[in-house]
């Protein structure tokens, strides 16, 4: 079926085809949010960059595969050579079919508070890419009388507003291919965008294919009426 | 007269306007009812995983010389093994017409990587996986491989030489993608 | 009739009984909401068989993220699924809403109506096996209260609960639960199957010379009905695909960490509700006995007769009892805020009230 929406595909791949992201920062907004949205590509594959470079290290994401990211535009190239460059815990190099590698570090490792796995967080979480973003960049100092947990960072949109998370991202934590500043914010807003994909790797094609079946719906219901109308009327 | 040929064509206008109508909706509707019922039969054709595994991509550049490597594959065992210089030449030395199923060295290597010689691991007489892949391993007496269940002998191509088996091992459908790789199915 | 058509027996009768203009002239469109019910009931036995396949129960989770991720507009599959229970239940509730209103539950009508509570229970049930099938952490939450609550009782009831769950929740559980989930699917269908048969005895029929045949004026009819209800599907299933579901069913179940905002699927949260307000064990399947019990007893609380008039009074009390059930299904949703325990019991009286003292006097008074 992959094969058969490939044409629509092709079309939101020329869309973002272009280079250097555009401003989605001010005021923040995402491509995916909305009843027509669809999946920026070039941010989600900024994002995944971004998930590789740095969530990677904590996270699993054990639902994606190396494979699944030719929907994001990488050439099966790109993606073996993302895959080769993965070490899985028994030494082998990551396969096409590989879900995404699992850090596998006991809970202890991190106080307590084991990561969750990053598949579907976007869906979990109210807000979704909103409250990723929010996470990534809502780390602050503690305001005065708020006593932290020991190996706990005041977040204010966590709730509880403290969080065991440490505050990964930071300006030029990688390096975008695309000429993109990666900012702290830019890649708090590039790795949401991969993560709403993630978690729902159909958005695009969903609300594609669900414009045109209301469109026809709504058409055949207008037909349909007309039709009985007609019917019922000569039938008297 | 004007008069009534013109409530004629306008009966027959409402006549075939009807006919339209109702032709448009059942046509509408059985092109929602296929457009509706398509991914419930598409959901049965093999999924992702499936076709990702049947299209499996092995790395064939850490086998090393007169070793081969066992990889699971639609539930075969496929040794892909790697020649050294002397097996290809004695391979290629062999009279093939007197082998009990003749089949000649390039009809058993791929031309351009004729240091690979990649089969089914299973013996053709009864089904039993063979062994020799490992230089230790027993490989009877044509440095190929044996059969532990019924002592059918094979050569380094899966050529077989002796014992109850007559037919030469199966060779996957494969492509070398580089000199790396190989893609089976 | 062309030949063919006498040489097939059932399809000359078929013909016939499509053909044959018996049906009064005034159909309304939501007449149609039974016949819609069995197409989507069939639709959703067709998509569940799908889903079935990939299915596997002693990784539930797994399972169903793989359908949602690998297999071929598995996604749309479980779309078609998920809304189908949703507008199943819809139609569900609309019919029985629109009988109270009609008032259609009264003589000769009392059969059909006691079918259509019985249908709604039953796919009550079949619902909530489906949305503990997903394996995620609501579900899994609502499996181990009601598994361990079902054992956790003495005697028969006790024993029944064991025998469904096969004792306390775990991943065996829900390989039985998928076998129940789909023989009750198929009772529903024949629950369904006999509200038609009793429908088709007490409606009445056109007088001869007056009537019009299904095809093609009902087929017409059917035919909007069909379209409008896709409209409204394709916006559910296409841009909200987990309406009405917790958010937090799309972590994976864990005994460890039960997180916030587990609460059930819209369909099931009314019932839920009462069976909260109620306490203890005992007094939430009471609750939930007593809530279908009154429900399917109407006929016979409503003291009007068959001929009575259609009171405005307690149409107007119907109406309230709508309000009330949808306040008990937000209640429940919202379970955690302190005044909600004090609002549930509040709802959960006043539907008992309207079934048992409201409907017997007001009908009673406004018949007169």
């Amino acid at each position: 079926m992959r094969r058969f929406f490939a044409p629509l595909l092709a079309l939101g791949l020329a869309v973002a085809g272009n280079a250097r992201a555009e401003d989605t920062l001010s005021p923040l907004h995402f491509q995916s949010d909305g009843p027509l949205g669809s999946i920026d590509k070039a941010a989600a594959q900024r994002g995944f960059l971004v998930y590789q470079t740095v969530c990677a290290a904590c996270h699993s994401a054990n639902a994606l595969h190396y494979r699944d990211l030719e929907a994001l535009g990488l050439t099966p190239d790109q993606m073996a050579g993302v895959a080769a460059g993965v070490k899985l815990a028994d030494g082998s190099a990551a396969t096409l079919d590989s879900p995404f590698k699992d850090p596998a570090m006991p809970a202890s490792a991190f106080g307590g508070a084991l990561p969750p796995d990053l598949s579907s967080i976007a869906a979990q979480r109210p807000g979704g890419a909103q409250y990723i973003y929010a996470l990534l960049t809502g780390y602050a100092t503690a305001p005065d009388g708020v006593t932290m947990l020991p190996g706990h960072f005041y977040n204010k949109a966590f709730p509880g507003e403290q969080v065991a998370m440490p505050p990964v991202l930071r300006d030029n934590a990688v390096t975008y291919a695309d000429g993109t500043a990666a900012t702290q914010s830019q890649e708090a807003a590039d790795v949401a965008e991969f993560l709403t994909w993630a978690a729902d790797p159909n958005l695009s094609t969903r609300h594609q294919i669900g414009l045109r079946a209301v469109i026809f719906f709504a058409f055949l219901g207008i037909v349909a009426v007309i039709s009985k109308r007609r019917i019922w009327r000569e039938g008297r | 007269m004007a008069e009534t040929a013109a409530t004629e064509a306008f009966g027959q206008g409402t006549e075939s306007r009807r006919g339209f109508l109702t032709i448009l909706t059942g046509a509408a509707s059985a092109v929602a009812a296929g457009a509706v019922l398509w991914p419930l039969v598409d959901a049965l054709n093999p999924d992702a995983q499936s076709e990702s595994r049947a299209r499996m991509v092995v790395n064939v550049a850490d086998i090393a010389e007169n070793t081969a490597k066992t990889v699971q594959w639609n539930g075969l065992p496929i040794y892909i093994r790697k020649l050294t210089a002397q097996q290809i030449a004695a391979a290629q030395a062999v009279v093939t017409d007197t082998l009990p199923d003749p089949a000649d060295f390039t009809a058993r290597v791929n031309a351009a990587y004729q240091n690979y010689v990649v089969v089914v691991g299973l013996n053709t007489g009864i089904t039993c996986a063979l062994e020799g892949n490992d230089p230790s391993d027993p490989r009877g007496d044509y440095d190929g491989w044996l059969c532990p269940c019924d002592g059918s002998q094979y050569d380094a191509l899966g050529r077989v030489r002796s014992g109850p088996a007559t037919k030469n091992l199966a060779i996957p459908r494969f492509t070398f993608i580089n000199a790396a790789q190989i893609r089976l199915g | 009739m062309t030949t063919e058509t006498k040489q097939i027996p059932c399809l000359g009768a078929l013909c016939a009984c499509l053909c044959a203009p018996v049906h009064k002239p005034e159909g309304k469109y939501l007449d149609t909401l039974p016949g819609l019910t069995a197409i989507l009931l069939a639709f959703l036995t067709l998509s569940g068989l799908v889903l079935a396949v990939y299915y596997d129960p002693w990784h539930a989770f797994a399972s169903v993220g793989f359908i949602g991720h690998e297999v071929n507009n598995g996604w749309l599959v479980q779309a078609y699924h998920a809304t189908g229970a949703t507008a199943l239940f819809g139609l569900v509730y609309l019919y029985l809403f629109r009988a109270m209103l009609t008032r259609g539950y009264r003589a000769p009508g009392e059969l059909v109506w006691g079918l259509g509570v019985k249908l709604m229970a039953v796919l009550l049930l079949v619902g909530w096996l489906g949305f503990v099938l997903t394996g995620g952490a609501a579900a899994y939450w609502s499996l181990f209260k009601a598994s361990n609550g079902a054992l956790a009782l003495s005697g028969a009831a006790g024993a029944i609960g064991g025998w469904f769950f096969g004792g306390p929740a775990g991943s065996g559980t829900l390989a039985r639960l998928e076998l129940f989930h789909a023989v009750l699917a198929v009772g529903a269908m024949a629950v369904l199957w006999l509200l038609f048969a009793a429908r088709r005895a007490v409606v009445p029929r056109a007088e001869p010379g007056q009537g019009v045949a299904f095809f093609p004026y009902y087929l017409a009819q059917y035919l909007v009905a069909l379209a409008v209800f896709a409209l409204i599907f394709s916006v559910l299933a296409f841009f909200t695909p987990h309406l009405g579901q917790p958010a937090v069913n799309a972590l994976p179940a864990d005994p460890l960490t039960l997180p916030l905002g587990t609460v059930l699927p819209w369909y099931l949260l009314p019932l839920a509700g009462i069976a909260q307000a109620l306490p203890g064990i005992w007094g939430g399947i009471l609750g939930v006995v007593g809530a279908l019990a009154v429900l399917a007893a109407l006929p016979w609380l409503d003291r009007s007769g068959p001929a009575g008039a259609k009171g405005g009074l307690y149409c107007v009390f119907t109406w309230v009892l709508a309000a009330d059930v949808i306040g008990l299904g937000i209640t429940a949703a919202a379970r955690n805020y302190p005044q909600a325990s004090l609002l549930l019991v509040l709802f959960t009286f006043w539907y008992f009230f309207h079934f048992l003292v409201l409907t017997p006097f007001v009908t009673a008074i406004e018949a007169k």
